[in-house]
């Protein structure tokens, strides 16, 4: 409900009071600001069924792994860390060097900065320690 | 020395009768008694080269530093694996400090050591508790790959040294090193000799560990338990630089040309591994690739074969074992924290645990080498060295102080500013015995800053 609406009252013969509130909030923007893209309602008016459903379904999973971590979070009698599978996989992609294949570019710089510079490095000394 | 190799043998009779509810006190107690005896030892008496009551075990300028460490770390692992090991049976706690004293004889041994067969057996010797103890009691899976790299790198660097010795056995009669120094310089001019030079230093090259053959270091490092952390990077790296530099002594003529190579890897490995420091997301990787870093300085100073060098190896070897197993500590108590080694999990713990931060603040800043510091000391004094060997080299050990100064920083603000994560909680304060284990660890580096003819070695 948008709270920028007037409550109109009626009285009833009853006596009841019953509070009708506008359908939709009146926002403008303000003159050279852009609407936020969730307010604007080119976003709303051509989106396909299915990509309605999908995103509330994507919607659904967020909130309950958001309601998951919370519920976590405010556990009083948690002593352990919460575990974050993303850090994990971080880690593990970041420790392990599954990553690396010897592929022509990876070669050239092992060769540049692991290799080249034994030789160089004996050159120079040679040549200053000769000399 | 019997004084102090009895007792540490009467270690394992109290390991296994003591009742289990006074185990750890009296194992602390003993292990402390033993470290205060080997004190006794820098006491510097005589001003020859060796002092020794019997035929095979000895002391001397260049060891005593490294024995006494040996002794003082002892207590240190037994401090810092009493939370970790709690939860296990009894029998297995016996266990797994029975092999922590074995390590400690069997490098006592060797550093000891007057023979070279003798230094070698303690040398692989050390291997095997070694590998018990990160293969079993190891967190990771990766612990099995990790030991493996361990043995079988430091294994295969070492039969040739056994070769090596057995020639030489053969060719001079005798392989004690009191007999050897006077021995004649021998003619080292053919291919075949120079295999032998190659044999007699490679083991103590993958031990120290080199940059080209620093592969298991990251691996032991990380998947060994505390206790296994600390010693290997206090103790176990510093058996390689010793025996490099009993070593050299007798490969003379032939250095001058074939440590070459052996130099440019350890220089260039002091920048790439400071260089992979910056980028490591595990804190104890991290603490590990320094020590290679720090190493590769140390095998540098020694092939350089000059009596600074020498003595600026020792003293970084003490000052690094002191330093570098104090910040595997303070690594494992993050761990025990949080279970977990990552570095940007554990972040912002200075206002958590403000004592601690004075702790990693000091180890951090004695790992970049800060002034009065030993660690600088040794650092400058084989930069000088290698400055005088060559002047290009200054550009190597400069850069890999600037990365050195880099990665410590970046340890230390990672881990300690930044903001706390919200979603830890539960972290226990920490324990006196915590605290106690750090000021052991660094109050010695601090007062030899006061004192420190003790580690000069020959160079008094």
């Amino acid at each position: 409900m948008m709270r920028g609406a007037q409550p109109i009252r009626t009285l009833f013969l009853s006596g009841h009071v019953f509070l009708l509130f506008a359908v939709m909030a009146t926002y403008k923007e303000a003159s050279l600001a852009t609407r936020p893209k969730t307010l604007d309602p080119a976003e709303y008016f051509n989106l396909s069924p299915d990509y309605r459903r999908a995103e509330e379904k994507r919607a659904a999973l967020r909130a309950q792994l958001k309601r998951q971590y919370l519920q976590q979070l405010n556990n009083p009698h948690r002593k352990e860390l919460i575990e974050d599978p993303a850090l994990t996989r971080w880690t593990y992609a970041r420790t392990n060097n599954n990553y690396f294949r010897p592929t022509a570019k990876t070669s050239l710089i092992g060769g540049l900065f692991g290799v080249l510079p034994l030789f160089a490095l004996y050159l120079v000394f040679k040549t200053d320690r000769v000399s | 020395m019997l004084k102090v190799l009895i007792p540490t043998i009467m270690l394992f009779p109290t390991i296994w009768l003591t009742s289990p509810k006074w185990l750890w006190t009296t194992t602390t107690a003993h292990s402390l008694l033993i470290a205060s005896i080997s004190l006794t030892w820098l006491k510097w008496t005589s001003e020859t080269g060796w002092t020794s009551s019997n035929m095979y075990l000895a002391k001397g300028p260049l060891l005593t530093p490294l024995l006494v460490l040996t002794c003082w770390l002892l207590p240190l692992m037994i401090l810092a694996s009493q939370n970790h090991i709690n939860p296990e049976p009894i029998s297995r706690e016996r266990l797994y400090i029975t092999l922590l004293a074995l390590l400690q004889t069997f490098l006592i041994m060797a550093f000891g050591a007057t023979e070279i067969i003798m230094f070698y057996i303690m040398f692989e010797a050390t291997l095997i508790p070694t590998l018990i103890i990160i293969t079993r009691w190891g967190n990771q899976t990766e612990r099995l790959n990790a030991g493996t790299y361990f043995l079988f790198y430091t294994l295969a660097g070492s039969l040739p040294l056994l070769v090596a010795l057995l020639l030489l056995q053969q060719s001079t009669g005798t392989l004690s090193m009191l007999v050897l120094q006077y021995s004649q310089p021998l003619q080292l001019n053919s291919w075949g000799h120079m295999f032998w030079w190659a044999g007699c230093l490679i083991a103590f090259l993958v031990k120290m560990p080199l940059y080209g053959v620093h592969l298991w270091l990251p691996k032991a490092h990380v998947e060994a338990p505390v206790a296994g952390s600390m010693v290997l990077a206090a103790v176990l790296l510093k058996l390689g630089g010793y025996g490099m530099m009993r070593m050299m002594v007798m490969l003379d003529p032939l250095s001058k040309e074939l440590a070459y190579p052996f130099i440019i890897l350890a220089l260039w490995g002091i920048i790439m591994t400071g260089s992979i420091c910056l980028r490591q997301t595990d804190l104890k990787s991290l603490i590990a690739y320094s020590s290679v870093s720090h190493m590769g300085l140390v095998a540098g100073g020694i092939l350089i074969q000059t009596p600074w060098g020498f003595s600026g190896a020792i003293i970084l070897m003490i000052a690094h074992g002191l330093v570098s197993s104090a910040l595997f500590c303070l690594a494992n108590t993050a761990y025990e924290r949080t279970h977990s080694r990552t570095m940007i999990l554990a972040r912002g713990l200075q206002v958590i645990f403000p004592l601690t931060a004075v702790w990693w603040f000091i180890a951090n800043l004695a790992n970049l080498a800060l002034p009065p510091l030993p660690n600088l000391m040794g650092e400058l004094m084989i930069i000088t060295t290698l400055f005088n060997w060559s002047p290009w080299t200054i550009l190597l050990t400069g850069l890999g102080t600037l990365i050195t100064a880099g990665y410590s920083l970046y340890m230390f603000l990672m881990s300690q500013r930044g903001p706390t994560p919200n979603h830890i909680m539960g972290l226990q304060p920490f324990h006196t015995r915590e605290h106690l284990l750090m000021t052991l660890h660094l109050i010695p580096v601090i007062l030899l800053v006061t004192k420190p003819e003790l580690m000069w070695g020959w160079c008094y």
